[in-house]
């Protein structure tokens, strides 16, 4: 499991940590029943308070992402991709909605930020297939 | 021993007429890590050395692990470990010989302890001091700060001329060996971004008071900056705290404490606003540059010319 950290960003390090594994457990690059490293195994690895990991590890047991099995670890839960995903889909569409607000104070209209998006993803596409035909 | 690891009350200081610490109030909790900010010349360090005995105070009261410092400072220093902002050592001894130099000092020293923190701070044991890169000498430092086994550590600006690489390294060092052994870590520094992944709490000192005590995690929460046009500013409550305020043509933006209460009151009495996110670094600037350095009248007044403006 691969996380980064960005000091002195304005997000809190503990969000940073539950928004990543929560990607993880999305994408499926955390399998359920995958064990998760331990709280000071991670703490060390990350260089972050044993009791923020500890913060992070409890609330994503709550999301049902996780799941603490007495004297045995941290492990991904059964439904962790279905979970990981709802979650991100409310932050994706926060993060949308910011981009429209930017969008209309710019002074855009409706059609034309439809547009924009339609470019994008036709661009995101489109490298993906070169991509493909590269390989 | 009490919950408090250690305790100022409305601690003064003074050298000659220059006044370091004034009515300097806080608590650090048994077993929690505690980072100690401010910027240079805001009164850490003296704050420090009162902690263990080697300044006395004019005026307030001080314990460390219950004990009066300027009563029984050997106590307290049998049972605290601290390295100092630029420990010196003797360059001419052998890491290994200060080590065993040292030893006979303490009455707990562990030299097996020593013998393996060493190792695991990768401390070259038959290099002289006088050799060590400025990395190796802070780590050797904490060696002699923690064989003894200290209940408390107490560092200064550990951080101070570190590269990045080395600040991971130490943070690691210091998560391994001091959080996950349950030990009081108090912890000076000028970085809140620095601090920021290890503290548990943070205390901001600013020209010998204590602006803010916080826990890390809330703090952010706290404390955003919230900007509305110049009209709606007589919405900002009297009660508000605000720590810096800009006005930019028909904008204000305020720094402000409680940011979610009044984020609450502007959203019920509709006013139009829009709350940003900050970073650390942003919030220690607004505590130890804005406003809040004025005395609490000139506090409210800053806040009434908030709300003419």
């Amino acid at each position: 499991m691969i996380l980064r950290i960005e000091k002195g960003s304005a997000v809190p390090i503990s969000s940073q940590i539950a928004q990543q594994i929560s990607m993880l457990c999305a994408s499926g690059r955390l399998q359920p029943g995958e064990r998760m490293p331990s709280v000071r195994e991670l703490a060390r690895e990350l260089a972050v308070n044993q009791n923020t990991v500890l913060r992070v590890y409890e609330r994503l047991v709550r999301d049902q992402l996780l799941e603490m099995r007495q004297g045995q670890g941290t492990f991904v839960a059964a439904n962790a991709a279905s979970t990981g995903l709802a979650a991100h889909r409310d932050s994706l569409v926060e993060e949308l909605r910011q981009l429209a607000r930017q969008g209309l104070a710019l002074g855009l209209e409706s059609e034309q930020l439809h547009e924009l998006m339609d470019q994008a993803l036709e661009q995101l596409q489109s490298s993906a297939s070169v991509e493909k035909e590269a390989s | 021993m009490g919950v408090h690891a250690i305790e100022f009350q409305v601690v003064d200081k003074s050298f000659r007429k220059n006044k370091v610490l004034q009515g300097t109030t806080f608590q650090v909790e048994t077993g929690r890590t505690f980072a100690f900010l401010g910027r240079n010349g805001a009164g850490k360090t003296t704050a420090i050395r009162m902690m263990l005995g080697l300044l006395n105070r004019d005026d307030g009261m001080i314990r460390v692990l219950g004990l009066d410092p300027q009563v029984d400072p050997i106590g307290v220093r049998s049972r605290v470990g601290y390295l100092a902002e630029d420990q010196t050592m003797y360059g001419w001894m052998r890491c290994e010989e200060i080590l065993r130099f040292m030893a006979p000092f303490y009455a707990t020293w562990d030299h097996d302890l020593a013998l393996q923190y060493a190792r695991d701070f990768e401390v070259p044991l038959q290099t002289k001091i006088k050799h060590l890169s400025k990395g190796q000498n802070v780590r050797l430092g904490l060696v002699l700060a923690l064989a003894h086994r200290p209940e408390l550590v107490i560092l200064d600006d550990p951080a101070l001329g570190l590269d990045p690489i080395m600040r991971k390294q130490f943070n690691r060092d210091l998560i391994t060996h001091l959080q996950g052994e349950g030990r009081t870590v108090f912890y000076s520094s000028h970085l809140l971004y620095e601090v920021e992944p290890v503290a548990d709490e943070v205390a901001i000192l600013d020209q010998g008071r204590i602006v803010r005590q916080s826990e890390t995690e809330n703090l952010r929460n706290d404390v955003k900056q919230i900007v509305l046009s110049s009209d709606a500013a007589v919405a900002v409550d009297e009660t508000t705290s605000v720590l810096q305020r800009r006005a930019e043509g028909s904008e204000l933006a305020i720094v402000v404490e409680k940011a979610q209460d009044m984020i609450e009151s502007l959203r019920n009495e509709g006013v139009e606003h829009r709350v940003v996110d900050l970073n650390l670094d942003e919030i220690f600037e607004a505590y130890v540059t804005g406003t809040n350095n004025a005395e609490p009248h000139k506090k409210a007044e800053m806040q009434r010319i908030a709300g003419e403006a």
